[in-house]
């Protein structure tokens, strides 16, 4: 099995260049046996490319530790689960993983088009040709071919490294890898449309349910990576601005401000250079994002070992794609000019452009924060580093404005504003705002940001709910139905602009909740057992913990192969306002294998604050076990969870196949028309 | 005049961006140096020692043991990766992350002492080349 995997891989190769050349050679001549061959090779490739994975997944599972990266990342103790996640565990199989993908997503977009949007085709299925062959090419000859054997077959391997046998490991990176590589069939799209010179908006309507799609993705990536952030101890808390996080937020910012702007050239068929830019920027980006992570430039805690060559590979594949895209865009320019104007700047126009140039903004910020200290060592040849203020400093200001413009936007008019609309619109969502913030300074809240944060929110979450109740009230009244029928109907006529509206509130609630880790507490305690502590949230609520006892296991000596790790947890029991809720194990394992150990915290969840119980050390040697402890309370840490499964709800609704797709147009051999003939002005009735 | 708008908002939002890019560089940047270079700077100017620095070296092996107590004061030594002959003491009071071992690759945060031990306020481990292992420690 590992060894067909072995020749998928090479064969893929040769398939998906030959691809590559008859896709573009067809698109230019039009010539349809040539068009065909193209497309065949996506899907030979896919499969290919299966076969390949299938391949490492056997190696792992059959324990084929004559593999360098099999001896690498599993070993004989570790569980079948994390075995088949070794696909993705390390940087080769991850690399084999992510092609898989694309050429997946590829074989999609070329079957679900192959009888219409002819005129893009081509052109669409061979610049994705031309990313998998530049993937397969540093698969093969960039010295990590997952297939590469060692001279000799170590007995065992050398196992998973602890922190990765969790299973987020398992969840969040296929998710993040999900998007990343979703985005490359809108590019392909952007390129496809400018290659062909057809740049109305016709490729954003073939494209846009796969931006959304990898949007999606992308989202849920993160969040996860959160989460998983957050449980594991040393990740620093769920977000740390580390470089691999920020290299997972930059597509995600532009594929946002992408979202937004797209919309305006429905609209007005404005900012057609700006979209082509930003298409081309977030598909770099994600790009980067593979890079950053694969060739170790930049001191992460999350990355793989460094690898120069990967580096100039990357960094020359990234150059070449963009003075290709800037060429092409360049050469177009002349069809790509606006066909209106800004008329005001109280307009949804503009609010929308301002949240594009502040979300690229931010982008750029955090890139250049990323990369600081490669800058710095080139001009100064000194490496200089900024932390968390550097960003907090940066996005704090923008990132509430932003969220202030997730109210206003939606619901300001095109073009331009009348008075009238402002007051019917705003009104009550100024006053929430007020009200809010008289609450909350009465209860003495005094943070700043913190406060800016809610009473913004407020101000949001009110408009969002005023645009449902007004929808709803009107087509209840109209077609005389009930409220919740009514909404069902509102929510399918406009699935883009009401699940809009889901996101906006779901990322509402996640801001809300990172806002609220400016009222964290955390003491330090070292107990004997038998001993209670107490810790007071910012709510008001008492926990008192009681350290009730400890069990551990430690190796016995006489035993040949090392125990896979030894551990000592211990039983807390918690009482909130004097009422048992509780009872927590956090835990310490050893690996002396690996001579690591991996901490499991203990977690416990409320509505609104989180208890965050971290095991540090325990006196074994004076036989009193005295133990010592951090506890956190975290207010409102559930409702960055909660915000993301809303953001995901709302990305689905409006992913969902709009209402008559089933009885609407079919292409010929086609099972769904594309979506392109919703009609355009729709987000903008509201005005 | 078709986008003036479009770019007086660039230049706008461009310019803020930049004010708080700077500012925030100003207020958090921090040196990154290998031991060597971080023990140079010093023998060039003594005050040095004060300013926090990130620096990244291994901890010597042996250097440091896996503490059995419930108190969590680490001492230890991290050599330059180049020049394993650089070395200084650190001591560090929290608990180190789950990834350390007396030959992790580190990065630690923190200055010097009067006393010539490097006070670290954060210890991080870079994980990435430990789990790569070389061929003839496969073989072991």
């Amino acid at each position: 099995m590992t060894v067909l995997g072995e020749t998928a891989l090479w064969t893929a190769l040769p398939i998906a260049l030959w691809g590559t050349a008859v896709s573009f050679a067809g698109g230019r001549t039009g010539r349809s046996e040539l068009v065909l061959s193209g497309e065949r090779t996506a899907y030979a490739v896919t499969f290919l490319l299966l076969l390949a994975s299938v391949g490492i997944v056997a190696a792992f599972v059959g324990g084929r530790y004559e593999y360098w990266y099999v001896a690498n990342y599993s070993n004989r103790e570790l569980d079948t689960y994390f075995k088949v996640a070794g696909l993705w565990a390390g940087q080769r199989g991850s690399l084999v993983f992510w092609t898989l993908l694309l050429s997946a997503f590829a074989s999609i977009a070329v079957f679900q088009n192959r009888a219409r949007n002819r005129e893009f085709m081509p052109y669409a299925a061979g610049v994705l040709l031309a990313i998998l062959s530049f993937l397969l090419v540093v698969l093969l000859f960039a010295g990590v071919n997952p297939f590469e054997r060692l001279d000799f077959t170590p007995a065992n391997g050398r196992g998973l490294n602890p922190q990765l046998q969790n299973y987020w490991m398992t969840i969040h990176p296929p998710t993040l890898y999900l998007g990343f590589t979703a985005f490359a069939v809108p590019f392909a799209f952007a390129v496809s449309a400018l290659l062909a010179n057809r740049l109305d908006s016709r490729w954003i309507a073939v494209a846009r349910r796969w931006i959304l799609l990898s949007w999606f993705f992308l989202t849920l990536g993160i969040v996860f990576g959160m989460r998983w952030a957050y449980e594991e101890l040393g990740w620093g808390g769920y977000w740390f601005w580390d470089p691999v996080e920020n290299a997972s937020l930059l597509p995600w910012l532009t594929a946002t401000a992408f979202l937004h702007s797209i919309q305006i050239q429905e609209n007005r068929g404005m900012l057609k250079v700006w979209n082509m830019g930003l298409v081309a920027a977030t598909f770099l980006l994600t790009i980067f994002a593979t890079f950053l992570t694969r060739s170790g430039l930049i001191e992460s805690v999350h990355s793989f070992a460094e690898n120069l060559k990967i580096a100039y590979i990357f960094l020359g594949f990234m150059g070449a794609t963009a003075a290709f895209c800037a060429v092409l865009i360049v050469h177009r320019l002349p069809s790509l000019g606006s066909e209106s104007r800004i008329q005001s700047f109280l307009s949804r126009e503009s609010a929308f452009l301002f949240n594009n140039l502040l979300l690229v903004g931010i982008a750029f910020a955090v890139m250049w924060g990323t990369l600081y200290p490669l800058i710095t060592e080139g001009v100064f040849g000194q490496k200089i580093n900024v932390g968390p203020p550097y960003y907090n400093r940066v996005n704090l200001p923008i990132g509430l404005i932003l969220l202030a413009l997730m109210g206003i936007g939606p619901v300001i008019a095109w073009r331009r504003a009348s008075r009238r609309n402002l007051r019917k619109n705003f009104l009550l969502p100024c006053a929430a705002a007020a009200a809010v913030l008289a609450v909350l300074w009465l209860t003495g809240v005094r943070h700043g940001t913190a406060l800016a944060t809610f009473v913004v929110s407020a101000f949001v979450m009110t408009t969002v709910a005023t645009e449902f109740w007004k929808g709803t009230r009107a087509r209840a009244r109209i077609a005389g139905e009930g409220h919740l029928r009514a909404l069902r109907g509102l929510v399918r006529r406009n699935r883009r602009r009401w699940g809009g509206y889901v996101v906006h509130a779901g990322v509402v609630i996640l801001f809300t909740g990172v806002a609220g880790s400016a009222f964290d507490v955390a003491q330090v305690h070292e107990m004997a057992p038998g001993e209670t502590a107490a810790i007071r949230s910012a709510f008001g609520h008492e926990y008192r913990l009681t350290y009730e006892s400890l069990s551990h296991s430690r190796p016995r000596a006489s035993d040949d192969v090392p125990e896979n790790d030894w551990r000592w947890t211990a039983l807390l029991t918690v009482r909130k306002d004097g009422e048992h809720v509780a009872a927590m194990r956090p835990e310490r394992r050893y690996y002396p294998v690996m001579e690591e150990s991996s901490t499991e915290v203990g977690i416990r969840s409320s509505l609104l604050e989180d208890l965050y119980v971290i095991p540090r050390e325990v006196d074994f040697d004076s036989g009193t076990e005295r133990a010592s402890f951090e506890f956190k309370v975290l207010p409102l840490v559930p409702w960055i969870w909660f915000g993301g499964v809303v953001v995901a709800f709302g990305t689905l609704v409006g992913l969902w196949p709009a209402a008559g797709a089933h009885s609407g147009v079919r292409a010929p051999g086609g099972r769904r028309r594309a979506p392109q003939s919703a009609p355009s002005g729709a987000a903008g009735r509201a005005a | 005049m078709r986008n003036g708008r479009f770019f007086v908002g660039l230049v706008g939002v461009g310019a803020v961006v930049a004010y708080l890019m700077w500012t925030g560089i100003s207020e958090s940047m921090v040196y990154y140096l290998t031991p060597s270079e971080l023990l140079a700077r010093i023998e060039a100017d003594p005050a040095f020692r004060q300013v926090g620095v990130k620096v990244g070296g291994r901890v010597v092996e042996g250097s440091w043991d896996r503490p059995a107590g419930a108190g969590s004061v680490h001492e230890f030594a991290v050599a330059d990766l180049e020049n394993p002959e650089t070395v200084f003491s650190v001591r560090y009071e929290d608990v180190l992350p789950d990834t350390f071992n007396d030959r992790a690759e580190v990065v630690l945060e923190g200055s010097f002492g009067a006393d010539g031990v490097f006070r670290a306020h954060t210890v991080l481990t870079k994980c990435g080349s430990r789990y790569e292992a070389a061929k003839e420690e496969l073989a072991a």
